[in-house]
């Protein structure tokens, strides 16, 4: 058998790998990890423009976007982490910072931000930058989109009501007295606040001191005082009979709104694009106003940022790079306009352009106001009891199974005990 | 010695053997390993002998998660396959398009993806405006917050999983009704049998060994439920498991060390427990089995 031919064809192949291997060699593929609704529709597109506008200025570099809900985000980047192969660029959520930083999955990018021009440094939210930086010469993320909580409002079933729609509710007292009047006109006023952790927060911030809330990790206890407290839990007690008892992140708590049985949704952003569609659909009545505080002038609700985060690595350069273009101005800018949401980029934020876009005006001026929901940021792990303990107390107080007074300080202890057992 | 007779056999079985050690023996080894570690999965795990098992055991929610786990399998296996069979048995007495019909309608569930279920269910279950408490305002009864009030959480999710569950196990059922030969019906029919001794003296005993399997299966997957209770009470890894934790199961509280705190050491210890308990439960049934075959 003649193996000349055979011996040639091998050498062409090897030729033709070693080629490939060397041409691998330069070229760099990165993961880039995005929530879902990051990976779909138009949000999709203008991700992918980015992508190829970065590609064609970084010869060599491909970027692979991957959706991924909130769950499987944390475990991906937990488990790659662990594994050495982490996601190069991903998102996730501020409270989960410190978790992502304990598994090893983020890297410490301040001397690279340090080696970014002012001008590129300048152009974001401070708070969201202070966020990211728990120490000194320490940063962990880019801080990307966020929210600050928003009330929406039926008008048809507040009109319904006898309610004066023209002017938002200047306080609690005055937003309470038009719950009262939807409930009597036969409808539910708001969802259950007592059933998920942000709306416990969210509802604590109309009445409480932002700085009494969290976990202060150096004495390992949390930050909230019994007595101020107490008068957040009055609030789920007033509020118990005029909620629809479904919880504020509900598919039913939406239809409930769009079908003019709800009057009042504290919630992100997030919902407005539903809402507006079933505007023009159905013709849903709505709009969005600050969450009112405790008195005229004060204003409630939660903030939280979603981060951008550089795994450790021989890729953190470019991946680095890579966070740096898509949270810079321009793309940010393209961004808002898009989706008509909040970012970080509070240089994008405050374009004439952008900043006339109502949802953006609105959030701009919540955010100042808004309640971190998990502070301090990149310093420790709540622990997981943490959350449950909070919903359970605010809903036996709701329930009457305890006293406001008595379920302040039972929570207290509670989660000390909790925080102190993690 | 191996026989070169046997090789192509042996060779036959490698690749199952290997895809086995692989991703079964292998993970289950090293979550032995690794329970007896403090491990966060970035920093060096360090030896902490039982400590994982014993702090585990000691604590409250692995406690409740085992009281709900026994509530629910007790529950939920022995009712899921009674409504399975007697669906089987209602299917079989269908011929033609209306069997095909009945057949694909209670299979649909199964195809289903579980948060669209739960999604669907959550508004069932709705106080106030879901359908099952307008149902239950019709008849004068007020609303009842399923899947907050702690009483009916458990049954809450019972009757989900039953109705998740019942289309996969009726169609196995329904084959085994297929293989039962008509003669022996027909003499139970000559002899004057009813209806019910003809289901109790020849249907069950005859599809005793696809009883079996269907038993054993639906232990093996209540004992690991996950993914409804997580969904039906919104749980993510900062918080799982609902109200008072009264849909807190074994496989939630794992992931939560795991993921939400970064015990993997612990979750490790969890998982090694709970395989022990499928392990013991599915032994004890093939020894029951056997038994019972033997007879």
């Amino acid at each position: 058998m003649n193996i000349a031919p055979r011996l040639g064809m091998a050498s062409v192949l090897a030729l033709v790998l070693s080629a490939g291997a060397a041409l691998a060699a330069d070229q760099v593929t990165l993961q880039y990890w995005v929530y879902s609704d990051f990976a779909e529709g138009d949000a999709l597109k203008l991700q992918q423009q980015f992508i190829a506008e970065f590609e064609k200025a970084h010869p060599g570099v491909k970027i692979v976007i991957s959706g991924k809900g909130d769950d499987d985000l944390t475990t991906g980047e937990v488990t790659g982490a662990a594994s050495g192969n982490p996601p190069d660029v991903f998102m996730n959520g501020l409270p989960f910072g410190a978790q992502l930083v304990e598994a090893g999955a983020l890297d410490n990018v301040y001397a690279k931000w340090m080696a970014m021009p002012q001008e590129f440094r300048d152009q974001f939210d401070k708070d969201a930058i202070a966020s990211c930086s728990p120490k000194p010469q320490t940063m962990y993320c880019l801080p990307y989109t966020g929210f600050n909580e928003l009330l929406f409002r039926n008008l048809t079933v507040l009109k319904q009501a006898g309610i004066d729609t023209s002017t938002p509710p200047k306080d609690w007292a005055e937003w309470f007295e038009q719950m009262k009047k939807v409930k009597a006109a036969g409808k539910s006023a708001m969802p259950d606040q007592t059933q998920v952790f942000n709306s416990v927060a969210s509802t604590y911030s109309i009445v409480g001191p932002h700085e009494e809330w969290g976990i202060d990790f150096a004495t390992k206890k949390t930050k909230i005082n019994p007595e101020s407290y107490e008068k957040a839990l009055q609030l789920f007690v007033d509020m118990k009979p005029l909620a629809s008892g479904t919880s504020r992140n509900d598919q039913a708590t939406k239809d409930l709104f769009i079908t003019d049985q709800l009057a009042f949704h504290v919630v992100g952003p997030w919902v407005d694009p539903t809402y507006h569609q079933a505007a023009q659909v159905s013709g849903l009545k709505y709009d969005f106003v600050l969450v009112p505080g405790a008195n005229p002038g004060q204003y409630a609700g939660i903030k939280a940022y979603e981060i951008l985060g550089v795994a450790p690595g021989k890729h953190a350069d470019v991946a680095w790079q890579f966070a740096a273009y898509v949270s810079d101005k321009p793309q940010m800018l393209r961004w808002a306009k898009l989706l008509s949401r909040y970012n970080a980029n509070a240089a994008a934020m405050s374009d004439p352009e952008v900043a006339r876009l109502p949802l953006i005006a609105k959030s701009v001026e919540a955010v100042k106001h808004g309640l971190d929901v998990k502070p301090p940021y990149f310093v420790g792990a709540y622990p997981n009891c943490y959350n449950s303990i909070v919903t359970d107390n605010a809903a036996a107080v709701a329930d009457g199974k305890t006293t406001p007074a008595d379920g302040a300080k039972s929570l207290v202890k509670d989660l000390n005990d909790c925080i102190a057992g993690n | 010695m191996i026989g070169r007779k046997h090789i192509p056999h042996y060779a036959m079985v490698l690749p199952f053997m290997a895809l086995f050690a692989t991703f079964f023996l292998y993970p289950i080894a090293s979550g032995l390993y690794y329970s007896f570690f403090d491990w966060n999965a970035s920093s060096r795990a360090r030896f902490v002998g039982f400590d994982n098992y014993q702090h585990i055991v000691a604590s409250r929610d692995f406690h409740d998660a085992m009281i709900n786990l026994a509530a629910y399998v007790s529950i939920t296996v022995p009712l899921g396959i009674t409504v399975a069979f007697g669906l089987a048995l209602l299917v079989d007495s269908f011929k033609g398009v209306w069997a095909h019909f009945f057949r694909t309608i209670f299979f649909v569930p199964v195809v289903l993806p579980a948060f669209l279920a739960a999604t669907i269910w959550r508004w069932i279950y709705a106080p106030n405006f879901g359908l099952l408490n307008m149902i239950l305002g019709w008849m004068g009864v007020p609303s009842v917050s399923f899947l907050n009030n702690t009483g009916t959480m458990l049954y809450a999710l019972i009757a989900v999983d039953v109705w998740v569950s019942a289309g996969f196990n009726m169609v196995i059922i329904l084959a085994g009704l297929k293989n039962i030969p008509g003669h022996y019906y027909e003499a139970a029919r000559l002899d004057g049998a009813t209806k019910l001794q003809q289901v109790i003296y020849i249907t069950i005993p005859m599809l005793y060994p696809v009883l079996f399997f269907v038993v054993t299966y639906g232990f093996i997957s209540a004992l690991q439920v996950f993914d409804i209770p997580w969904l039906l009470t919104g749980s993510s890894f900062a918080a799982y498991g609902g109200r008072q934790r009264a849909l807190l199961f074994p496989v939630m509280d794992m992931m939560g060390r795991g993921f939400g705190g970064l015990h993997f050491g612990q979750a490790s210890a969890y998982g090694f427990i709970l395989t022990m308990v499928i392990v013991l439960i599915t032994a004890g049934l093939f020894a029951f089995g056997r038994g019972r075959f033997a007879q």
